[in-house]
C-alpha cells in the first residue's frame, strides 16, 4: 500500500494549492483592475467636465474684456480645429436667436433653444451627460451665459476617454490573459516542489514502516519548513532506530541471562537423575536448584525494578530521609565483603544531611553502587565514598581503584544489562547501575561518570535537596 | 517461644489456592508448624468456608477460578468479619499490592516466595490479630534472651552483642526451628527490601555463632544451604 497512491490527484496538495492561489490571484487582480479602470474613468470625467466649465469662464472672459467680436472669432477657430461630427457650439441670444452655430447634422436630437433658454436659472454654467444613438460617443454638453443676454451652448463627445479605455481593457485582457496562467504556473511548480518534499517524508515513512528502518528522507537544502520537517522526521526515524536496537540487545541480553540458570538448573537435574546413588546427591541437587531459581527471580525482579524506578513509581512514597544514615549503614552493609576481598573501605560522610525521597530506592542506589566498586576492584586496592553537601544538593562519590571503564563503554554502562564484560562471565545482571541512575533521574538529580582505565572509577551522584 | 507454641497449635488456617502445587507446600508446611489448615481450590467453595468465621487466618490468592481473591476479601469485609488475610499474588507491581491491601488484605506476598517467608508472616498476622501480650522475655533451651533489657544469656553465662546481632538473634529465636532467608534477616534486621549481593549475613551469622555456640556442646544456630538459616537444637 503505497501512500501516494491513495490521493486523488484532483484532492493532492500542489493542484489544491494552485486552485486556491489561481483564483484568488484572479479575483484580486480582477478588483484591482475594476478598481483602477473606475478611477480612470471619473478622472477623464471630471477632467473634461472642467475644461468645458473653463472654456465657459474663459470666453466670458474674453467677451468682458475683448468684447463679442473676439469671442464671435474665438468659436469660429475652435469649430474649424473640430469634426463636427464630435463637437458643436451654439451661440445665441435671450430672445432665442441663433448668433453663430457649427454644423449641427450629427446634434439634430438637441432641444431648441428656447427651452434651454427656460432651464437656465443662475450664473452657474450648466453640464449634462448626453447619451444618444445618433452619437458614436456619450458626450458631454456645457451651457451657460458668457455675456449679458449671450448664451453659449457647447458640445465634445468623449471619443478620447473611450480611446484611453479601450486601451486599458486590451491592457486588462492581455494581463489576464498571461499572468494568471504564468502565476498558476509558478504556483503549480512551486507547490509541487513543496509537496515533492512532504512527498518523499511520507515515502520514507511508507519504507520505515515497511520494515527499512535504515531509510531517512533527503533533506532539501533550502533550509524551509519542509527541510525541518525532514530533518525532524529524520531524527525521529533514527531515535526510533536506535531504540529497537537497544530492545533486541537487551532482549538477547535478557534471553542469555536467563538462559544461564535455565541451563544450570536443567544440567543439575539431569546428572542428579542419571547418576545421583544417594539421598545426600539428591538433596544438592534440590539446593542448587532452589539457588538458580532465586538468582532467576532476582534478575526478573530487578528487570521490573528499574523499570518501575524509571517510571517515577515510589515517588508518591517519598519523606524525609537522613542520607547520611543510609549512606553510613550501606558502608556497614559492604564492610565484611571489603574485608573478605581485601579492599580497604573508606568512609568519608557528613552527618545528618536530609534530602526528601524514597527511602529503599536510595538504600538499593547506595548499595548498588557500593557493590558495583568492590566487585570491579582487585585486592589490595581502595574504595572510598564520601558525602557532602554542595550547593542546593548533595553529592556523594564512589571512588575505586579498580579495572576502570573502557572509553567506548562509558556513555552505555547505565543501559539495562549493559556490562563492560563483554563475555557476561562475571556475576551480577547489569541492571544495578541502570536502577541507580534511574533513582537519582526520580529523585531530580542524575549520576554521572569518569573513568581511568586500570586506575580508578568515580560515581557521582547528585541529589538536589530543594 | 515455647509459651506462644500453645496459641499456634489450635489455630486454624484457610488456605484459599488453586495451584496445587503450591497449596500442597502451603497446608504441608502449616501442619508441621503445628496448625490445622482447610484448603479450598476455588472461590466460590473458598468464600463460603471464609465466611463460617470458623478461622483464625486466610490465605488467598488472587486469581481463582469462580470467584476471585479480591471479591472474596471484599465480601469478607463486607459481613464485617475480621478474619486475617494475607493474599498471594504472581503480580508484583506496587498498584496491585495498593489495591489488594485496601481491599481489605492484611499482608501481600507475590509468588514465588519461601515457605520460610510465608510461615514468618502468618505468624506476625496472628499474632497481631490476637492480641497476645509480648512475652518480654524469649528463650530456647539454656538460651534466653530479654527484649527489654536487651540482654543474651547462655546456660546462665552473659553474651555481649552489638545492636545488630542482637536484632538478628531475636529474630531467629522468634522463628525457633524455622529457616528464615538471608531476603528475610535483610528485610526485618538490617530494612532492605532487597539483596544487596553483600556478605553481611553471613559475617553476622558468624560473629553471632562465635559468641552463642561458641564452648557450647551443642550449638544452636545452624545454615541450611540454599534456604536459610535456622535456630534449634539438632537430635
Amino acid at each position: 500500500m503505497f501512500l501516494s497512491n491513495r490521493i486523488n490527484p484532483v484532492r493532492s496538495f500542489s493542484t489544491r494549492l494552485t486552485l486556491w492561489y489561481g483564483m484568488t490571484f484572479l479575483v484580486l487582480l480582477l478588483a484591482s483592475m475594476l478598481g483602477v479602470i473606475l478611477a480612470i474613468g471619473s478622472i477623464l470625467d471630471a477632467r473634461m467636465e472642467e475644461e468645458l466649465e473653463e472654456d465657459i469662464e474663459e470666453l466670458q472672459e474674453l467677451y468682458r474684456e475683448q468684447g463679442f467680436g473676439k469671442v464671435i472669432e474665438d468659436l469660429e477657430s475652435e469649430m474649424k480645429g473640430n469634426e463636427p461630427n464630435s463637437f458643436f457650439l451654439r451661440l445665441f441670444n435671450d430672445k432665442g436667436e441663433m448668433l453663430l452655430a457649427s454644423d449641427l447634422e450629427s446634434w439634430s436630437f438637441l432641444q431648441p433653444v428656447n427651452t434651454l433658454l427656460d432651464k437656465q436659472s443662475d450664473d452657474e454654467p450648466l453640464i449634462e451627460v448626453v447619451d444618444h444613438p445618433a452619437l458614436e460617443h456619450i458626450s458631454l454638453v456645457v451651457f451657460g451665459e458668457i455675456g449679458p443676454g449671450i448664451y453659449l451652448q457647447l458640445g465634445e463627445t468623449m471619443e478620447e476617454k473611450d480611446e484611453v479605455m479601450a486601451v486599458i481593457q486590451i491592457a486588462s485582457i492581455i494581463i489576464f490573459c498571461v499572468v494568471i496562467p504564468l502565476a498558476s504556473c509558478i504556483c503549480w511548480l512551486m507547490a509541487k516542489r513543496a509537496s515533492a518534499g512532504i512527498k518523499e517524508v511520507s515515502s520514507a515513512a511508507v519504507d520505515i514502516k515497511n520494515g527499512k528502518l535504515d531509510r531517512r528522507a533527503a533533506v532539501a537544502s533550502s533550509g524551509d519548513e519542509i527541510a525541518e520537517l525532514a530533518e525532524t522526521f529524520n531524527a525521529m526515524a533514527e531515535r526510533i532506530r536506535s531504540l529497537i536496537a537497544e530492545m533486541r540487545e537487551m532482549t538477547d541480553n535478557i534471553a542469555h541471562d536467563l538462559r544461564s540458570p535455565l541451563a544450570r538448573i536443567r544440567a543439575i537435574s539431569e546428572v542428579t537423575i542419571s547418576n545421583a546413588g544417594n539421598i545426600e546427591d539428591y538433596r544438592s541437587a534440590v539446593t542448587d536448584t532452589l539457588e538458580e531459581c532465586d538468582r532467576l527471580l532476582q534478575m526478573i525482579n530487578m528487570t521490573l525494578d528499574v523499570a518501575e524506578a524509571e517510571a517515577g513509581v515510589g515517588n508518591e512514597h517519598k519523606e524525609s530521609i537522613n542520607i547520611s544514615m543510609l549512606a553510613e549503614e550501606a558502608c556497614d552493609l559492604f564492610a565484611p565483603l571489603a574485608e573478605e576481598k581485601g579492599i580497604q573501605l573508606q568512609v568519608a560522610i557528613n552527618r545528618d544531611l536530609v534530602v526528601f525521597g524514597n527511602k529503599h530506592n536510595l538504600q538499593r542506589m547506595l548499595a548498588n553502587l557500593i557493590d558495583n566498586a568492590l566487585k570491579y576492584t582487585p585486592e589490595g586496592g581502595l574504595v572510598s565514598i564520601d558525602l557532602n553537601r554542595q550547593d542546593d544538593g548533595i553529592v556523594i562519590r564512589v571512588k575505586d581503584t579498580g579495572i576502570g571503564i573502557p572509553e567506548a563503554d562509558l556513555p552505555r554502562v547505565f543501559e539495562r544489562f549493559y556490562r563492560c564484560d563483554h563475555s557476561r562471565s562475571q556475576d551480577g545482571c547489569g541492571l544495578g547501575l541502570s536502577f541507580s541512575r534511574a533513582v537519582a533521574r526520580a529523585h531530580g538529580g542524575d549520576i554521572t561518570l569518569q573513568s581511568v582505565i586500570n586506575k580508578q572509577t568515580i560515581f557521582t551522584v547528585l541529589l538536589p535537596t530543594t | 517461644m515455647g509459651a506462644s507454641r500453645a496459641w499456634l497449635t489450635e489455630m486454624k488456617i484457610l488456605v484459599i489456592e488453586d495451584d496445587l502445587v503450591i497449596a500442597d507446600l502451603i497446608k504441608k508446611g502449616l501442619k508441621e508448624a503445628g496448625f490445622i489448615v482447610d484448603h479450598a481450590d476455588e472461590g466460590l467453595t473458598g468464600i463460603s468456608l471464609a465466611l463460617s468465621g470458623d478461622y483464625d487466618l486466610a490465605i488467598v490468592d488472587l486469581m481463582l477460578p469462580k470467584l476471585d481473591g479480591l471479591s472474596i476479601i471484599d465480601l469478607v469485609r463486607d459481613k464485617g468479619i475480621n478474619l486475617p488475610i494475607l493474599i498471594l499474588s504472581a503480580k508484583r507491581s506496587v498498584e496491585e499490592r495498593v489495591s489488594g491491601l485496601t481491599h481489605g488484605g492484611d499482608d501481600y506476598l507475590t509468588k514465588p516466595f519461601s515457605f520460610s517467608e510465608l510461615l514468618a508472616r502468618v505468624k506476625a498476622l496472628l499474632r497481631r490479630s490476637s492480641n497476645v501480650v509480648e512475652p518480654t522475655t524469649m528463650n530456647y533451651r539454656d538460651l534466653t534472651i530479654d527484649l527489654l533489657a536487651r540482654t543474651v544469656s547462655r546456660g546462665g553465662k552473659k553474651v555481649d552483642l552489638q545492636p545488630k546481632e542482637f536484632m538478628l538473634l531475636e529474630y531467629l529465636l522468634r522463628n525457633q526451628g524455622h529457616v528464615v532467608s538471608k531476603t528475610m534477616i535483610m528485610e526485618r534486621v538490617w530494612d532492605y527490601h532487597f539483596d544487596p549481593g553483600t556478605n553481611v549475613v553471613e559475617a553476622r551469622i558468624s560473629k553471632l555463632r562465635e559468641k552463642v555456640d561458641k564452648g557450647f556442646d551443642t550449638p544452636l544456630i545452624h545454615t541450611v544451604r540454599g534456604l536459610g538459616y535456622v535456630l534449634k537444637q539438632q537430635d
